[in-house]
């Protein structure tokens, strides 16, 4: 090791920053019982209102306080909340997206939730919608208490929309012709594109396109390890094409990015954008005359990708049944106060809230809180969901199709054959 | 005998001395560095995962997987790749660099300092701005592309280019450190030996062949050294500029290895890899240690 590079030196720095950070935050077994160490991945406007909530509920004198420490979303927020509940010295409770819990309930490294406890702070599972309940489960216990659903749905310019002649055409639309139509007037509109979709080098974006409209054909993607992966490759090609053929770099750039898209969109020149319902608040600061709806049924079945930010217990090695107790009740006294939590653009999951006077009159966000009823989450396996390599998987084989130099069944079929290696390897979880 | 005798005192003295100068970084090493890396080299012949679900010894099948999978050896190869498409002008063009500093243009400080400055920059800052430029609708290089007429290029998202992009960040954060050490050496050349050369009649290319390159040889080897161990682990920039793609067409060994274990939770595994692009490295060290020693010998 005498030849001391820059690189050796800065990962040496960073490995040993990162180690003292994570013993600085490992909470110690010194902390009293109402002392709360929470978890989240929540930054920007979404970041605020969850610093918000925290505040709100130990400004309530229920008898704790809650330590929020925020991590970066993806890789390194999953990569230390699994190595923390590994060492067993998790913090008492996290958000983590519904569709990781397929890679961290199996292997022991999260706590299910216990009913009766639940019920006792006024928590029941009739009080969310039925298919988000479900993707909290595992092996039959809820692993999960969700705070919200955030969608991936389309935005429009109602400004652009008039002068197109397109506002009622948008509700109504129901074929890739008709959205082609839509998106072709509001070209001539813009002068510019008629719709920004921000893709490149994010496999994300991607996939929630690709998964919402191959959900609408009515195809199924089924994941087990062990077995060959089900999926329907003449509905993946047909999407695949359909996206294709709405990036020309007349209807949308051929080569947008997330930052690229939101940028056309917010300067008007656009008039559809396909985005995460937390692009709201960017959206609305912006003072654009900006409405959001699902993305329409194009395909004959009504689908929406989606993913939910979940509460979860991570594993502990020792758990102090007090400070548990007030977990439950700090969870439930943020779901009770979600409403705020729209302000961010996601639907909350808590039904007396998204049922209230009070959320009903949010716009655009109740435009869509219809979507809970069909949503669709990630594949449940234990490589799949928010942020994981199964959405880089997807992008290394995809982005080249939708840059329109690749083959879409031979991009599909590169993805399914990583998906088979996946699947046949022996489960880590 | 008695002065021997103290002397030898003397002496063990200065060695516990010594070691006690070297224990704060002796402790560190040890505690960092071997035992993790005893701890690894351990963990590849067990199927470690995350959650301890997959524990116990394995013998050499993490190993034998590592040498199937395909994944493996094209992160390996983009390595490789990397490693040669940026080693020869990371070299080459220092060394330029530095010969056109060494002329004694007007205004030299300001040459060395922007050929250095990016080399202090953290790679995250290199990234951020870099991302910026190379943005296909927005960046200033396809801005510049446009102004002549040039189609835009997808620079880090065309499997084409993805490669190249890369190297170009690389090169222009990092050449500052050869460009300085070939800068030191360019200004250790003593100055009779040009002068003898020219009374000589030795022109100028004469004199660069003649007397610079070869005084600079132990500068030279010792700067392809340093750069290859550097390009071999190459990870920091790639991850932030493509995250490996497109394609996996820039995904590093480095990051393979990383995702095997932190993402895909295999420690075991990963740990195998690790191991087998130790074994490289060492491999590739010991051949440049023997051409050196041959050429010095010669």
């Amino acid at each position: 090791m005498s030849d001391l590079s820059r690189r050796g030196l800065l990962k040496t720095a960073a490995a040993l920053a990162g180690g003292g950070l994570l013993v600085g935050c490992a909470p110690g077994a010194s902390r009293s019982a109402t002392d709360l160490s929470y978890w989240h991945l929540m930054t920007g406007s979404d970041g605020a209102v969850m610093a918000g909530l925290v505040d709100a509920v130990n400004a309530a004198n229920l008898g704790f306080r809650a330590t929020q420490t925020v991590l970066a979303w993806g890789p390194p927020y999953y990569t230390k909340l699994a190595m923390a509940s590994a060492g067993g010295r998790a913090p008492d409770v996290a958000i983590m997206h519904a569709s990781r819990i397929a890679g961290y309930a199996p292997g022991g490294l999260l706590e299910p939730w216990d009913l009766d406890l639940l019920a006792e702070v006024g928590l029941h599972e009739s009080d969310f919608p039925a298919r988000v309940w479900e993707k909290c489960q595992y092996d039959g216990k809820p692993y999960a208490i969700a705070l919200d659903t955030h969608p991936f749905v389309l935005y429009y310019n109602t400004e652009h929309a008039r002068k197109a002649g397109v506002t009622d055409a948008l509700r109504t639309m129901k074929s890739p012709e008709e959205f082609t139509e839509v998106a072709t007037k509001l070209q001539q509109v813009t002068g510019k594109h008629g719709l920004s979709y921000g893709y490149l080098g994010d496999g994300s974006q991607m996939w929630r396109l690709f998964y919402t409209l191959y959900r609408q054909t009515g195809a199924d993607m089924k994941l087990v390890p062990g077995q060959k992966a089900e999926v329907d490759e003449d509905a993946a090609v047909k999407t695949l094409k359909f996206i294709r053929s709405l990036l020309n770099d007349k209807i949308a750039s051929r080569s947008g990015d997330g930052g690229t898209a939101t940028a056309e969109f917010l300067h008007g020149e656009s008039g559809m954008f396909f985005g995460g319902v937390w692009e709201l608040p960017a959206l609305k600061d912006a003072k654009l005359p900006v409405d959001a709806m699902p993305i329409p049924t194009l395909f004959g079945t009504q689908a929406a990708y989606a993913d939910s930010h979940t509460f979860v217990l991570p594993r502990q090695s020792k758990v102090d049944p007090e400070r548990r107790k007030h977990v439950y009740r700090m969870v439930a006294e943020i779901l009770k106060r979600s409403v705020k939590w729209a302000d961010g653009g996601h639907i909350p999951a808590y039904q007396p809230v998204t049922k209230s006077a009070e959320y009903l009159a949010l716009k655009p966000q109740s435009n869509y809180a219809g979507i809970p009823a069909y949503v669709n989450y990630d594949p449940d396996v234990w490589f799949s969901g928010a942020g994981s390599d199964f959405q880089n998987y997807f992008s290394e084989n995809v982005q080249n199709v939708f840059l329109g130099s690749g083959d879409p069944a031979a991009g599909f079929d590169g993805f399914v054959a990583r998906l088979n290696k996946l699947l046949d390897r022996p489960q880590p979880v | 005998m008695s002065t021997a005798g103290g002397r030898l005192k003397a002496k063990r003295g200065e060695t516990l001395t010594g070691w006690a100068f070297a224990a704060p970084f002796a402790v560190l090493f040890g505690l960092f560095l071997v035992v993790p890396a005893v701890y690894g080299l351990y963990l590849s012949f067990t199927g470690e995962t995350l959650t301890g679900a997959g524990s116990g010894l394995v013998g050499l099948s993490n190993y034998a997987d590592a040498l199937r999978d395909p994944d493996m050896w094209k992160s390996l190869g983009n390595t490789l790749w990397f490693t040669l498409l940026s080693t020869v002008p990371l070299v080459v063009l220092s060394l330029a660099l530095a010969l056109l500093v060494n002329l004694g243009l007007p205004g030299r400080w300001l040459w060395r300092l922007s050929f250095f400055l990016p080399y202090l920059l953290a790679s995250t800052v290199v990234v951020m701005f870099w991302s910026w430029m190379y943005n296909p609708t927005l960046g200033l290089i396809n801005g510049v592309l446009a102004k002549f007429g040039g189609a835009p290029v997808a620079w880090l998202q065309d499997p084409k280019v993805a490669m190249l992009s890369v190297v170009i960040t690389t090169l222009w954060w990092t050449i500052g450190f050869n460009f300085l050490l070939y800068l030191a050496a360019l200004q250790n050349i003593p100055e009779q030996q040009f002068e003898a050369a020219a009374i000589d009649g030795a022109g100028k290319w004469r004199q660069l062949f003649s007397i610079v390159i070869p005084q600079l040889t132990p500068t030279t080897v010792l700067i392809l050294m340093l750069q290859i161990l550097a390009s071999l682990k190459v990870f920091d920039q790639i991850y932030m500029l493509t995250n490996g793609g497109p394609g996996g067409k820039t995904r590093s060994i480095v990051q393979y290895i990383y995702e095997s274990g932190f993402t895909g939770y295999r420690f075991g595994y990963s740990s195998a890899i690790s191991y087998l692009f130790f074994a490289l490295i060492v491999l590739v060290s010991l051949a440049q240690y023997k051409l050196i020693n041959r050429r010095s010998a010669a």
